[in-house]
């Protein structure tokens, strides 16, 4: 590869692993749960990772978000090695770079809707005024504008995903990592939260990473990345990664 | 309102009953604090004022201070095992102060004095029918001991300078007057100690609340002590007051350094009473602040309580960017305001019961008269209780912020996956 082409992919690319790996407690009970991942996410991409349970799904996700420090190897986020950040500057990378989205909400129940959402924006400086209508307009384009003040506990289940979907893009992310973040939810609310992905990376040119188990869904990203001890043994669009784990592919709905 | 201060606000008020209960403990301790201070500073304050106003400041007595008595010890060492002194002596009073015009005269020219008089001083036996007392009987020269003590205005009966009114006049303590069963006006005796007796006429009665003082105390000219107490004309004290009593102690010092007679600042005087109160005050602070750690034992397992139930959004406001710094300061924050508000509360509690405590018709008659609890409630007690309860309720809040700050939220994350 040459060194122009080298400089180009590096620039566009949003995430970037070489060689990561994660090994998890020490002395004879250390186990390593990743054994070398290198990876590359584009801009403006619509990835998901597959794997079973223990392949290491999760833990690759809080080192593509900078929850957690690599045993070896790099993380690169938007071109910065995390590794060379101390905890503050990865604090500063989260909140500016990553949104996260986990199974299961995690809101705040002490707040309503839109301030869940205005608290990472917050965080970043941003005037409260300001932090507010990007909260509305959030709430508002995830079908939410009437359940504003409301807390967590008065919103249904797929509600509560949708506020935490709104949260996770308050700062205008590079990326946004979901980890099962349909995990929690029925068939139907799995797919809006889909749907609404689908949406951001169409029209705003969102990067997104989602873990799923659910094959109907991993279906509709761009690209499949399968898990298996640690190790990705495939890597491709959605159609060829399914058909060679044996997995039907359903067609999006359009 | 920063973020921090936004999130540790919800929490508390969120959390409003748990809240309340912390500031409720801490408010207990601050105000138990301020009432516990104010009725031994209340009592203290009281003692050393009237003492200071009733007492003279410094006094010059009539013998010199026992020193260890080096010759006795040079002789014991030098001759262990063949004799030993049994006891040594101090040296003997002199029962008089030589030249004490001139000393007074002296002392007065002293920049921190601002008066000087001389004193007889002695016992007496005082007789009123079959009733006899023991008195301490002080000769005064009126105009010169007004100016040192202030007796008059605790006059009862009478005037100090009545004692000029007849001859053998006197004053009584109200104490002794009442055991004595006088009034002013009536004759009593006293016993000379060369046999026979004299009449003295009571001519007023004082009363300072402070009962050492009122219980033993007379007072007559000093030509009139002296003769019933068969001085010549020797005086064996001289008084001062100073320009600030809290100088006494160095002008003592000075003055026996000066004199080589024994001077005793009013608190040496009167040290047993204060050491009293230190003892008191020492025991006060201890048991208070007791009340003052249980109530930030109360907030730390609030706190830790708030922290493990606060676990997923410790992990997602680190997922967000917040820092361990950030986190740790929400919940510090929660502990300082919970102090500031048990402060506030503690502070109105403490004075609605140091007002309760001293309106209370609790008549003391020990060291010092009352009809009330002596209360002293002053800004300064406010402010000692304030710093207790915020240093400990800080203290009790910085364990568990420091465990939310340092919290995984990896480790969290992973266990609720």
């Amino acid at each position: 590869m040459s060194g122009a082409a080298t400089a180009t992919t590096v620039a566009t690319a949003a995430l970037r692993t070489a060689g990561l790996r994660r090994t998890l407690g020490t002395g004879d009970a250390a186990t390593e749960i990743l054994h070398g991942i290198d990876l590359e996410i584009g801009r403006g991409e619509f990835c998901s990772i597959m794997g079973p349970s223990g392949s290491g799904k999760s833990t690759l996700m809080y080192l593509l978000g900078a929850l957690d420090r690599p045993s070896a190897g790099a993380v690169e986020i938007d071109g910065v090695d995390t590794a060379r950040l101390s905890e503050s500057g990865l604090a500063a990378v989260r909140n500016a770079k990553v949104g996260f989205i986990f199974q299961f909400h995690y809101l705040m129940p002490e707040f309503s809707a839109l301030e869940n959402v205005m608290i990472p924006q917050l965080k970043k400086g941003v005037p409260a005024r300001a932090a507010r209508e990007r909260g509305r307009a959030l709430l508002a384009r995830l079908g939410l504008e009437g359940k504003l003040a409301r807390p967590p506990a008065r919103l249904s289940g797929g509600e509560q995903q949708r506020v935490a979907v709104a949260r996770s893009l308050a700062n205008r992310p590079l990326v946004v990592l979901g980890d099962e973040p349909t995990g929690n939810l029925d068939t139907k609310n799995g797919e809006s939260v889909f749907e609404l992905f689908e949406q951001l990376v169409a029209e705003e040119g969102q990067t997104i990473v989602v873990v799923t188990h659910d094959p109907r869904l991993a279906a509709r990203t761009q690209r499949i990345v399968r898990l298996q001890d640690g190790t990705v043994v495939d890597d491709g669009p959605p159609r060829e990664v399914l058909a060679r784990a044996g997995e039907r592919f359903t067609e999006p709905s359009p | 309102m920063t973020p921090l201060l936004l999130v540790a606000r919800r929490h508390l008020v969120h959390n409003w009953f748990r809240t309340a209960i912390s500031v409720v403990g801490v408010a207990i301790g601050s105000c138990f604090m301020i009432a516990m201070s104010a009725l031994m500073a209340g009592f203290e304050t009281k003692f050393v004022r009237e003492t200071i106003e009733a007492s003279p400041h410094v006094v010059v007595l009539d013998e010199f201070r026992a020193a260890p008595d080096e010759f006795a010890t040079w002789l014991s060492r030098t001759l262990g095992g063949v004799a030993t002194v049994a006891s040594s002596h101090p040296r003997d009073r002199l029962n008089r102060i030589k030249k004490p015009l001139e000393l007074i005269e002296a002392l007065r020219a002293t920049e921190r004095v601002a008066a000087a008089a001389p004193e007889v001083v002695g016992t007496s036996i005082l007789n009123f029918g079959s009733r006899e007392v023991g008195a301490q009987l002080v000769g005064i020269d009126p105009e010169q001991q007004e100016r040192v003590v202030s007796t008059d205005e605790f006059m009862t009966e009478g005037r100090l300078l009545d004692l000029h009114s007849a001859s053998g006049a006197i004053i009584l303590g109200s104490g002794v007057a009442e055991r004595l069963g006088v009034k002013r006006g009536d004759t009593i005796g006293t016993a000379l100690r060369s046999g026979g007796a004299r009449a003295l006429r009571v001519v007023g009665v004082f009363h300072t609340g402070i009962v050492p003082i009122d219980a033993v105390r007379a007072y007559t000219l000093v030509t009139l002590a002296q003769q019933l107490l068969e001085l010549g004309r020797d005086v064996n004290r001289v008084v001062l007051r100073l320009h600030d009593h809290r100088e006494a102690r160095d002008v003592a010092s000075d003055v026996e350094a000066m004199t080589g007679y024994r001077t005793e600042s009013w608190q040496e005087t009167n040290a047993n009473f204060l050491s009293l109160f230190t003892l008191q005050k020492f025991i006060t602070y201890i048991v208070t602040s007791g009340i003052t750690i249980v109530a930030a034992f109360g907030i730390l397992n609030v706190l830790i309580m708030l922290v493990l139930e606060k676990l997923p959004e410790i992990a997602m406001l680190k997922s967000m960017g917040y820092t361990a710094a950030d986190v740790t300061g929400v919940f510090l924050l929660e502990g300082l305001a919970i102090a500031a508000l048990g402060v506030v509360l503690g502070s109105i509690l403490g004075y609605g019961l140091t007002e309760f405590l001293a309106s209370l018709p609790i008549p003391q008659k020990g060291l010092i008269e009352s009809e009330h609890l002596v209360m002293e409630n002053a800004p300064s007690l406010y402010v000692i209780a304030a710093l207790f309860s915020f240093a400990s309720t800080l203290v009790a809040a910085t364990l568990p912020a420091l465990r939310a700050g340092r919290l995984d939220p990896v480790v969290t994350l992973r266990g609720r996956a």
